[in-house]
């Protein structure tokens, strides 16, 4: 049985007062907080290694630890996910990071074609927009329908025969929504497309299972699931690696290089570590490690059935007081943890709601995101107008928030909302 | 202080300078006016951020005004 009040006491951020109030924590979609497991995995590379790790480069006693340990969080990222091999796992710097290097290595020609959907993060868009720029190739778009869902059926128009990748979000930043990944998956591999899924929001808090999705590629941010700032992971089916280029190039990624008759003749090293050049972030993996270890430690279901059983409560919560537009699907079956909300009527701009709980409250500082959240075409496409300033506010949960914190947030929004008519 | 930021700021203050005081609704309506010093935040949150520095360096005052939301009113100008 999972005690849930001693896992929010790993997080000590939320037994201290900041400027004098609780801190209520709902930006974990942006940034989740990080368990002492955590930094105290990192302190032990910063304090008793600090060395070079990685393919062989320092083989002394610090370098070698460094290496095996490092290595050993690649295996608990492989378990994490169900990969079939650590091989089948490339440090990055984050999900975007992820997402750029299966963009800019894509073997692709100017008559195929990539689909993608509205729906994404910039981050899952953005680098294949640049690629098809790049190319010519064309950029097929899914639309989302308007209140965040997708049909399999509008990507079997979109996917055919010369679809070389379908980058898709698994679960919406933005609505939330959970998508029919292994549908769109089995609809790409009739085609012989690949899939590459944003796993940054479904991740930290459902069981991913790469192997039964059967999808090819897949991105995540670490810093999303417990983990450090600056460290994700890319997934790959190994096969599929092989057949990528390398994003990066230099120290690190090379069996040898040759200075033959003049010329330079490198001999790349097979994956991962053609993809990872340079000196790496050796903390942040052990860090990484130890997050998905704590994590898979509480039980990825056990994470999913509370979260879903509190997001149920702040969508109807928010629904029931009938000031607030909610983006997504209104059946929280259909959603990650977190909504995105705007005022229904015009009186003001999304970031003074975000303001307001920051700093009006009494007793609390409820913290949340307000803004696009890196989904513009979406929001452009359901008529709302970034570029005039129009988003929305997200309250997003994780591990650590309790019952008791949603009621309190719809407590104080019921009263804000006094202040909307 | 970065370029970004104080583009920002500078953003905040030559809007409060048009309209003073101005709520964030009127705020984040008005970067269109100043381009050059309001581009790159299309979610405002940047412009949020730039004002709250103007506020605890006293330049900016703050208040909640219900049904509004918050009004911005600038103190002095340093140029």
């Amino acid at each position: 049985m999972v005690v849930w009040a001693r896992i929010r006491k790993d997080f000590p951020v939320l037994s201290e007062l900041y400027e004098g109030k609780n801190l209520i924590y709902f930006d974990s979609a942006c940034m989740s907080l990080k368990p002492v497991q955590v930094w105290e995995a990192m302190e032990y590379y910063y304090k008793h290694l600090g060395a070079c790790g990685g393919a062989g480069r320092s083989t002394h006693s610090l370098g070698l630890e460094t290496s095996q340990l490092t290595e050993e969080a690649r295996m608990k990222i492989a378990s994490f996910i169900n990969a079939r091999s650590q091989n089948e796992i490339i440090w990055t710097r984050n999900a975007t990071e992820g997402l750029n290097i299966i963009a800019a290595t894509l073997p692709i020609k100017k008559d195929e074609n990539i689909v993608t959907t509205s729906l994404e993060h910039h981050s899952g868009m953005l680098p294949f927009v640049k690629k098809c720029q790049e190319v010519g190739c064309e950029l097929r778009i899914v639309d989302a329908h308007p209140n965040g869902t997708f049909n399999p059926a509008d990507f079997e128009e979109k996917i055919d025969d010369k679809t070389k990748i379908v980058s898709f979000v698994h679960a919406s930043n933005l609505t939330g929504t959970v998508a029919p990944l292994e549908d769109v998956v089995k609809i790409s591999h009739e085609h012989g497309a690949w899939v590459v899924s944003d796993e940054a929001q479904f991740a930290p808090h459902n069981k991913l299972d790469v192997k039964k999705l059967d999808v090819d590629f897949c991105a995540l941010s670490i810093h999303k699931a417990c983990g450090p700032t600056g460290i994700g992971a890319l997934y790959g089916k190994y096969e599929l690696l092989e057949q990528l280029d390398m994003f990066l190039v230099g120290g690190d990624v090379i069996e040898d290089v040759i200075y033959e008759n003049g010329k330079i003749i490198p001999k790349y090293l097979p994956p991962p570590h053609k993809f990872e050049a340079g000196l790496q972030n050796y903390g942040g993996m052990l860090g990484a490690g130890a997050a998905v270890d704590y994590l898979q430690k509480i039980g990825m279901a056990n994470i999913h059935n509370r979260e879903q059983s509190f997001s149920k409560r702040l969508l109807e919560g928010i629904l029931e007081l009938e000031k607030f537009e909610v983006l997504g699907p209104l059946d929280y079956k259909q959603r990650a943890a977190l909504v995105s909300f705007r005022p229904k009527s015009d009186v003001m701009n999304h970031n003074d709601v975000t303001e307001y709980f920051n700093d009006m409250i009494p007793h609390h500082k409820i913290l949340m995101r307000s803004g696009n959240m890196c989904v513009h075409p979406f929001q452009y496409q359901i008529g709302l107008n970034p570029g005039k300033g129009e988003g929305v506010t997200r309250a997003s949960l994780y591990i650590y928030n309790t019952i008791d914190e949603v009621e309190i947030f719809l407590s104080e929004l019921e009263k804000f909302s006094k202040a909307l008519d | 202080m970065g370029e970004f930021k104080e583009r920002n700021i500078k953003c905040v203050i030559a809007i409060l300078k048009e309209k003073n005081p101005a709520t964030t609704k009127e705020i984040m309506a008005m970067r269109d006016l100043f381009p050059d010093l309001c581009a790159g935040c299309s979610s405002g949150g940047d412009v949020i951020s730039a004002g709250k520095q103007l506020v605890e360096e006293g330049i900016v005052e703050r208040k909640w005004i219900p049904s509004e939301g918050f009004s911005w009113k600038l103190l002095e100008v340093s140029e």
